[in-house]
């Protein structure tokens, strides 16, 4: 039996789409988490002074697309073929962009400069991105991303629009019902529902 | 043969597409390189999946996002990595570069040239540097010459155009002084019969204007 540790901080950010991988799959793994303030403790120890890093027994892997995929790859989801493999790579590569996208956002001190470029991403950025993706998810016609069944990209999504709709309210999905239902569906699912309710309150 | 058309703009020749280009080159596979001027981008933008480029169409159908491409056309063309592991190293690489070119992108378009000098400054000294120690330090751990495993992958091809089809020709190999193994391999890249042909094909036909 493989020896998984995700070493990251004790938040959700860019560390949650590997637990969730995990966690669907019921594969057993060891959720390193720190606090913030621990940083400069684990730094050093990390491939390129970045965490996630996935210990697969004990041989590093960091940046954290690599990992997810590698584990959806490892536990059956990524994709059926090398062509839906390759869409739910694109979509995932999506939900890394809107990511980087909220940085400047959660950075931003002032609560007036914040709403203001708040607002500006979610209709700059967010918004259209939103328009093409309902139409990619009617056009697939699945109520999935890629394929007929599950993918990391569906978590992908779910892992990202969950905590907006949180923090921002519903009406961040008012104009993608396809969406909805889909980042809904995962929120159903046993094994997500129970990790979310059993998993460390972080305010990211 | 499958019909790859790729499709970017035609300017800068480091950006997004560039490294599918070398990918596609390397393997000796004929592709379309599509470029397209600025002004035709809002009529092309809707007609792509996420209103980005690059995309690449392969026999009709459209995939987005340039890692995506990359990774796609590496796994094709037998240069993603010997086995699952190093296929997942080889994207642990390729996002590191990634993520360097979406931060190289703030001094990039910075328009005052004072202001230009000291975020680039500032970019060589508090991003590049510490990266390039690291990678250093895993070239040696691998001791192969390559990133990953014991041959090429999209990975070097990666690092190569980076900092030396981009970094390197804009600053000078100053900043590889210490890195002598990452500064072997992208020579050793630079070399390769076919990333020489390519890029001699593509500055004599894709002539950069000087930023």
């Amino acid at each position: 039996m493989v020896h998984y540790k995700l070493i990251y901080f004790n938040l959700r950010g860019r560390g949650e789409l590997a637990r969730l991988i995990l966690h669907h799959q019921e594969v057993a793994f060891e959720d390193f988490r720190f606090e913030r303030e621990e940083w400069t403790k684990y730094k050093t120890g990390t491939p390129f002074g970045q965490v996630p890093v996935l210990e697969v027994d004990g041989k590093p892997l960091a940046q954290s697309n690599a990992i997810a995929r590698y584990l959806a790859r490892q536990h059956g989801l990524a994709g059926q073929n090398e062509w839906e493999q390759s869409q739910a790579d694109m979509y995932v590569d999506c939900i890394y962009d809107l990511i980087s996208g909220t940085r400047p956002i959660i950075h931003e001190s002032d609560k007036e400069k914040q709403k203001e470029i708040l607002q500006k991403f979610l209709k700059e950025t967010v918004n259209p991105h939103l328009e093409k993706l309902e139409q990619q998810l009617i056009k697939n016609g699945t109520g999935f991303l890629v394929g007929k069944s599950i993918t990391w990209a569906d978590l992908a999504y779910y892992s990202f629009f969950s905590p907006m709709t949180e923090r921002f309210g519903d009406s961040v999905m008012d104009n993608s019902p396809h969406l909805k239902k889909l980042v809904e569906h995962v929120a159903n699912i046993p094994q997500i529902k129970k990790y979310v309710e059993t998993r460390p309150k972080t305010t990211l | 043969m499958p019909v790859y058309k790729l499709h970017y703009f035609n300017n800068p020749r480091q950006g997004r597409a560039e490294l599918s280009r070398l990918i596609l080159s390397q393997a000796g596979v004929e592709f379309q390189d599509i470029r397209f001027a600025h002004c035709e981008w809002p009529a092309i933008k809707p007609t792509t999946p996420f209103g980005h480029v690059p995309i690449l169409e392969v026999d009709g159908r459209v995939l987005a996002q340039s890692n995506t491409i990359a990774r796609y056309l590496a796994k094709k063309h037998g240069l993603a990595g010997q086995d699952e592991w190093e296929e997942a190293l080889a994207d642990m690489y390729a996002d590191n570069i990634h993520d360097l070119l979406n931060a190289v992108a703030v001094p990039f378009v910075e328009k005052d040239p004072v202001k230009k000098k000291e975020l680039y400054q500032n970019f060589m000294r508090i991003t590049i540097a510490p990266h390039v120690a690291a990678v250093e330090k895993q070239l040696k751990k691998n001791n192969t010459g390559y990133l990953v495993g014991n041959q090429l992958t999209w990975a070097d091809l990666a690092y190569y155009a980076y900092f030396s089809d981009f970094l390197e020709v804009k600053f000078g190999s100053a900043f590889l002084k210490a890195a002598p193994r990452l500064k072997a391999l992208i020579d050793r890249v630079k070399a390769l019969p076919n990333v020489q042909k390519w890029t001699a094909y593509r500055d004599a036909t894709y002539p950069e204007d000087k930023e």
